[in-house]
């Protein structure tokens, strides 16, 4: 048993921290949300040349082949400066599926590109209804001609609008339970009949609706087996789930050293704010929602490296972290004053991406019933 | 980051689990907490006595003092799984085997550790211990204890009183913290020692507090010229303070606080089985989603309680002690999720849920009720969640004192 992290794993830490120092500072974050592709071609070719995007892609399909473990310390720093960009939605949601699922032949398809950074990718998955249950799936995709005609729509498909390959879980057939016939297709962005808008979200987060109207795909674009996608989609939502919360961990670890820092700097009554019990208590507070957090993902991060049954894990990371992440946002703008609450601060960017992510890839509900589920109710 | 404990461990949970059915009544009562002190004391000991043969009771030790040199991870899970079988015995009174044996092991002359270890390590009477450092007027402000040790000769001789002291009655020994330099222009915590003192010496004597439950585990005792040898006074006189400060860290430990979590799981799985068996509109209670969903919640807090207990039995074999904000923040978080199960399985039992052990239509054995009483104790002992929130915040996060 061992609690710390391999020497290794401590300088990718820190190699990744120093690289996003330089290169991701607020202001970045902050130009990005009003751009339209919502990330710099330059930072995201440096990223290329880092090796992150093939970080945890097997090595003879052009990545490192490093696991899950070592992906999250990237994941964590990542999100500690809210590094904008498609480097979430197509390492992690695009990238696994295809991992978990895909033939060789699609593998040497898709994931040397994305490891030279010259492929973006994303998932779709939720549906108007905005339900996290399989039965919610209605996105249609019919046999026609050795195609598939897909129709529907998809909401909350992050930077659908820069990417190349939409991974879409449409229902190819009706079973007698609502998790048969599900198929993931990797659909052609730029396919007819495939139409983007992008949403307008809280954390000027690049979400976009996804219409398909009639829109063709050939049969070698299943991933994975037809009509059994959904253990492929349950498998990696929870790895999904996990990268997740490891971006969420790196904001909220982000927004306790905020709030500890404007503690120790801001005085009135002449002394510092953090020197009173209720200021010190809530930091405190923040502090323990951090620290579990981080034993939660390390241990989520560590079962799904070792392959270990991970879904019991991944879903009490997932709803403690939705909920200690806006914990600890709300306790800094307390201790912030009427300081938090502006647009120029910076600690409502945390805020705005705490509380939408709170949602993605299952809420705390969703997540506390799988976890019910799990232990036998 | 690697949580894999080894098969051998495992199998030693086997190997518990065998004993605490053989040796226990099947009607063994069990409601958490330290609970021990009240039981038939001659059974207790008649059970430590039998751990002690098999190295349960302090594993980790050297083997020159009783121990089987095992890894404190390891001997946190042996500990772990006696607790979760409620099997008596284990804590050698209020810190024998928690806090009070890692400290002589940590501070302590060859030969204290010669003549005070062994017995514990064996579950003998003489290995049975309490711990005294609250008294009437000083309780957060410990530095501001007024039980005097006055050196004469190759003696103190100790006046005052203790309070709060839990296993009073069943100890042998007394790990008491006593004042040695009464000048008022030095700091108050610079002026303090640590003692052990012989319970059956002349000049004790011991008063049970009764508590919310019913119980007296916990006692006032009182020293009027109390002899000590120079010989039990542990490391240097007037550093008293700085001992006890990592003696509250191992009590704050996996070890230390272990037992609660252990009883937790066990009371969850209970709560789970009535669930299960129980109906509510025609269904089980396991499927109304109100229930799921606080138990589920449950189950989550259980974990974390466990995984820091793990955590603080790891940073104490990687590093011979248990960083002070580790250990306060095992400590806030064990003893406010406590409170949280406690609450949660006296809302599932409903009306059930206050029912003593022995009254008609008790449920779970009564065990509820009396829990949560116990419950919100470890809140305010060993040290505030007050204090510890403030170590959190100006040792964990730089915060600073406030000016007083």
């Amino acid at each position: 048993m061992d609690f710390g992290f391999t020497e290794e794993q401590e300088m990718l830490r820190m190699e990744c921290r120093k690289f996003l120092e330089r290169e991701c500072p607020t202001s970045l974050v902050r130009k990005m949300e009003k751009d339209e592709r919502g990330y710099p071609i330059q930072l995201w070719r440096k990223m290329a040349d880092l090796a992150w995007m093939g970080l945890m892609i097997p090595k003879e399909y052009g990545g490192s082949g490093r696991s899950f473990q070592d992906m999250t310390i990237l994941l964590e720093e990542m999100g500690q400066v809210l590094l904008p960009g498609p480097f979430f939605s197509t390492v992690i949601l695009g990238v696994l599926p295809i991992l978990a699922a895909g033939t060789d032949e699609q593998k040497q398809e898709f994931l040397p590109q994305v490891a030279k950074g010259e492929l973006i990718l994303t998932l779709a998955l939720t549906e108007p209804n905005a339900s996290y249950e399989v039965a919610a799936i209605r996105t249609s995709a019919v046999r026609n001609n050795g195609e598939f005609l897909i129709n529907g729509t998809k909401l909350f498909v992050p930077n659908a609008h820069i990417a190349d390959h939409i991974l879409c879980v449409t229902r190819t057939s009706d079973g007698p339970t609502p998790q048969e016939g599900i198929t993931i297709f990797a659909v052609k962005a730029s396919s007819p009949g495939l139409v983007v808008n992008m949403l307008d979200t809280m954390a000027d987060d690049k979400q976009c609706e996804v219409v398909f109207d009639n829109v063709k795909v050939p049969m070698g674009s299943v991933i994975g087996q037809l009509n059994q996608g959904w253990e492929v989609v349950e498998k990696v939502l929870a790895e999904i789930s996990v990268g997740q919360c490891a971006l969420m961990l790196g904001g909220a670890q982000r927004v306790l050293e905020m709030t500890a820092e404007y503690a120790k700097k801001r005085v009135q009554f002449s002394q510092p704010i953090g020197a009173f019990q209720a200021t010190a208590h809530r930091t405190a507070d923040q502090m323990i929602d951090v620290d579990v957090s981080k034993h939660l993902v390390y241990q989520a991060a560590y079962r799904i490296s070792e392959g270990l049954s991970c879904s019991r894990e991944a879903s009490i990371a997932k709803a403690w972290v939705n909920e200690a992440y806006q914990r600890v946002c709300l306790e800094a703008h307390q201790t912030h004053g009427a300081l938090g609450y502006t647009a120029d601060y910076g600690l409502g960017l945390y805020t705005r991406r705490a509380n939408a992510w709170k949602f993605s890839f299952g809420d705390t509900d969703f997540h506390l019933e799988v976890v019910a589920r799990e232990r036998g109710l | 980051m690697d949580f894999y404990i080894s098969e051998k461990t495992e199998a030693l949970r086997k190997e518990i689990a065998e004993f605490a059915r053989k040796e226990l009544p099947e009607d063994w009562y069990y409601p958490g907490g330290l609970y021990d002190f009240s039981r038939d004391w001659d059974f207790v000991m008649e059970i430590a006595k039998k751990l002690g043969q098999r190295g349960w009771i302090a594993s980790s030790w050297p083997k020159e003092y009783g121990g089987c040199g095992a890894s404190i991870p390891e001997d946190f899970v042996i500990h772990d799984e006696m607790q979760y079988w409620g099997i008596p015995g284990t804590t050698m009174g209020a810190g024998g085997s928690g806090w009070i044996g890692q400290s002589i092991l940590a501070f302590g002359t060859e030969e204290q550790k010669r003549k005070y270890l062994p017995p514990i390590a064996a579950g003998e009477p003489d290995g049975v211990w309490c711990t005294a450092y609250s008294e009437p007027d000083s309780g957060t402000d410990l530095p501001s204890l007024k039980t005097e040790a006055v050196r004469v000769g190759d003696e103190y001789i100790v006046n005052g009183e203790k309070t709060w002291i839990t296993a009073a009655h069943r100890a042998r020994w007394c790990w008491c913290l006593v004042r040695t330099n009464i000048d008022p222009t030095i700091p108050k915590h610079r002026g303090l020692t640590l003692l052990i003192i012989d319970m059956k010496s002349q000049g004790i004597s011991i008063q049970p507090i009764v508590d919310v439950v019913g119980n007296s585990e916990l006692s006032q005792v009182f020293f009027h010229d109390v002899h000590v040898p120079v010989a039990n006074r542990v490391g240097e006189e007037n550093r008293g303070w700085y001992y006890v400060a990592q003696a509250l860290n191992f009590e704050r430990s996996g070890i230390g606080i272990g037992k609660n979590v252990a009883f937790i799981r066990r009371f969850f799985e209970k709560i789970v089985s009535f669930a299960k068996e129980t109906k509510y509109r025609g269904e089980p209670l396991s499927k109304n989603p109100i229930v799921r969903n606080k138990l589920a919640k449950l189950e989550i807090e259980i974990e974390i309680a466990r995984t820091y207990c793990y955590k603080t039995a790891w940073l104490l074999e990687a590093q011979g002690q248990v960083p002070l904000v580790d250990a306060a923040i095992a400590k806030v978080l064990v003893s406010e999720i406590l409170v949280r199960v406690a609450i949660t399985g006296m809302e599932i039992l409903g009306q059930y849920a206050q029912l003593r052990k022995d009254s008609k239509w008790a449920k779970l054995n009564g065990i509820a009720q009396h829990f949560y009483l116990q419950s919100y104790a470890i809140k305010v002992g060993g040290g505030t969640n007050e204090i510890e929130r403030d170590v959190i915040a100006r040792v964990g996060m730089g915060l600073p004192r406030s000016r007083r």
